[in-house]
């Protein structure tokens, strides 16, 4: 009340003042209206123009420039001088830039995204481990949504620092599968049914050819890669159907996929395992004391 | 009714079935009220089957399992028609054996590729309602992984005599002419037809599209391909059954060729 007493009311509410507060109150209240709606306009005339990413980064840009203008512009009508704002805004600059060196480092890595493009907004990446569409390419952070439809937020600075896999930069994609068969298996029977396979399965591509490759002979099975082709948005189909067509196909065939397992040599390849059969020995029963 | 009045409109009635099959494909179609239900199956073997008849009634006879699709149309919508339209994406042909054109020579093939079908409904202004093709081709990617093609794939004879092919009603005829311009030998092993720029003409015993007329220029230029707007000459033919998808007027740069050289980079 003491502070509300002691104000001069009459040197306040001066015509002048209350024309700079219609002026204040009319460039927000139609300023920012006008602004979002200009961005709605542009977003929607860019975007079929310009990628996902691109029509974005344009709309925020807009955005923000705009907001700078109208804050600078209210602050005006309300008689702040705007050059020792300016210096004083500096001053506060480097103050805060030490305080906050991790945030700067994270914008400094966002535009370095920006302008390296790795991914765009909709690519598929993975990140360590965790793997998601892009939602957006923001100044502090790059925002994924999962595929189990989770949002993740990772600092532009971990980006920049570790490895990202663009898992849908390319039209196409290859799929590797390691199989496995008995040592008593027809090697080309092997070849001519998954080749057979891909050749049958809907979402696998004719061009570039399938591979068969014959990587080893392992310790419990003959190892193969079989590598498919496939355009991105199938692969979940893809996954799904040719390792069940694999599965379905090898036991239709007769062709054994062998579970790990150890041979005991016991030095003669002919012989078999010399075993002997020993009586148990009864226990004797204790002796009372 | 022969092979190619299939096309033809048909009345369906009220709790009316009608069933129209085009080589391997059987289209069923049922008006109850206002509602036009379409489902449709494919024959085994579907090389083999050249059998076509347009939208006619059948008395009881249903084929069981049929996944039904729904259409609003109006109860008094009951024209329906079928029409051919060539596929959605460029067809990749592979001809059984690799072609070989010496330098300054050019060729005609003819190549046949499966159709769509299209169904539509209404009289005056006929409303589209789906697409089937009648044969399912397998995907393939024409061009670099990175900035190529995804196309269907298609294993053809390339005849270079029309007489020789057998009439498929399924299957629509498309002239094509290679031009090789380069100064080396063009070996062909496939060829991408952009299919979606091609109408269909309802021939004597073939459907037919316009001619394509390509012309190789070496591997570093791309090549140069021109769709006629003529209808094709090589026997009587009758109305446009359908536009193309994407209708071109002129002659378009495009790599349409895949030689030995180009497959595996020597």
């Amino acid at each position: 009340m003491l502070l509300l007493t002691g104000i001069n009311w009459s040197k306040l509410i001066t015509t002048e003042n209350i024309n700079s507060a219609i002026r204040v109150i009319v460039l927000l209240g139609l300023g920012f209206p006008l602004l979002l709606f200009i961005c709605t306009l542009v977003g929607k005339a860019v975007k079929k123009r310009f990628t996902p990413q691109a029509s974005m980064l344009i709309q925020k840009g807009i955005f923000y420039s705009g907001s700078i203008l109208l804050i600078i512009s209210v602050l005006y009508q309300m008689g702040f001088k705007l050059t020792a704002l300016l210096g004083a805004a500096g001053i506060a600059g480097i103050a805060i830039g030490f305080a906050s060196q991790t945030s700067v480092s994270n914008i400094i890595s966002g535009l370095f995204l920006i302008s390296e493009k790795p991914f765009e907004v909709g690519d598929l990446i993975k990140v360590d481990d965790t793997k998601g569409n892009v939602l957006s390419i923001d100044l502090l952070s790059v925002k994924l949504r999962t595929l189990d439809n989770q949002l993740v937020r990772i600092p532009n600075e971990s980006l920049i620092k570790n490895q990202v896999t663009n898992i849908t930069r390319f039209p196409i994609r290859r799929f590797d599968i390691n199989i496995g068969v008995a040592y008593k298996e027809d090697v080309s029977k092997v070849r001519t049914v998954l080749l057979d396979i891909a050749k049958n399965n809907p979402y696998c591509l004719d061009e570039p050819e399938p591979l068969v490759l014959f990587l080893n002979f392992g310790d419990s099975a003959l190892e193969f890669l079989f590598a498919v082709w496939f355009v991105k948005t199938d692969f979940f189909k893809l996954r799904n159907s040719v390792m069940q067509e694999i599965k379905e196909r090898f036991d239709a065939e007769g062709i054994e996929i062998p579970f790990p397992h150890l041979t005991l040599y016991t030095g003669s390849v002919t012989e078999p395992f010399p075993l002997e059969i020993v009586p148990s020995k009864a226990k004797k029963p204790k002796k009372p004391g | 009714m022969g092979a190619l009045d299939i096309w033809n409109r048909s009345k369906i009635g009220s709790g009316e079935i009608l069933r129209s099959q085009i080589g391997p494909l059987l289209l069923w179609f049922r008006k109850i009220e206002d509602e036009l239900h379409i489902a449709f199956e494919r024959l085994p073997e579907p090389d083999t089957i050249v059998d076509a008849t347009g939208p006619s009634a059948v008395n009881g006879v249903e084929s069981e399992g049929l996944d039904w699709g729904r259409w609003i149309v109006g109860a008094e919508t009951n024209i329906v028609q079928v029409l051919p339209i060539m596929p959605d994406r460029p067809v990749v042909v592979h001809p059984e054996l690799p072609v070989n054109i010496p330098t300054g020579r050019e060729a005609l093939f003819f190549v046949s590729i499966p159709v769509w079908v299209r169904v539509l409904i209404g009289e005056k202004k006929p409303i589209e309602l789906c697409e089937v093709p009648v044969l399912i081709l397998s995907n393939t990617w024409f061009g670099d992984p990175m900035s190529g093609q995804l196309c269907y794939s298609l294993r053809s004879r390339a005849r270079r005599q029309i007489k020789d092919s057998e009439t498929n009603p399924s299957r629509a005829v498309c002239p094509v002419k290679i031009r090789n311009n380069s100064p080396r030998q063009l070996d062909i092993e496939r060829l991408c037809v952009h299919v979606v720029h091609l109408k269909t003409y309802s021939g004597d015993k073939n459907l037919w599209t316009n001619e394509v007329t390509i012309t190789f220029r070496g591997d570093d230029q791309a090549g140069k391909i021109d769709y006629s707007n003529k209808r094709p000459a090589f026997e009587p033919i009758g109305e446009m059954l359908s536009e193309a998808r994407a209708p071109i007027k002129d002659t378009i740069l495009k790599r349409s060729i895949g030689s030995f050289r180009l497959i595996s980079g020597m």
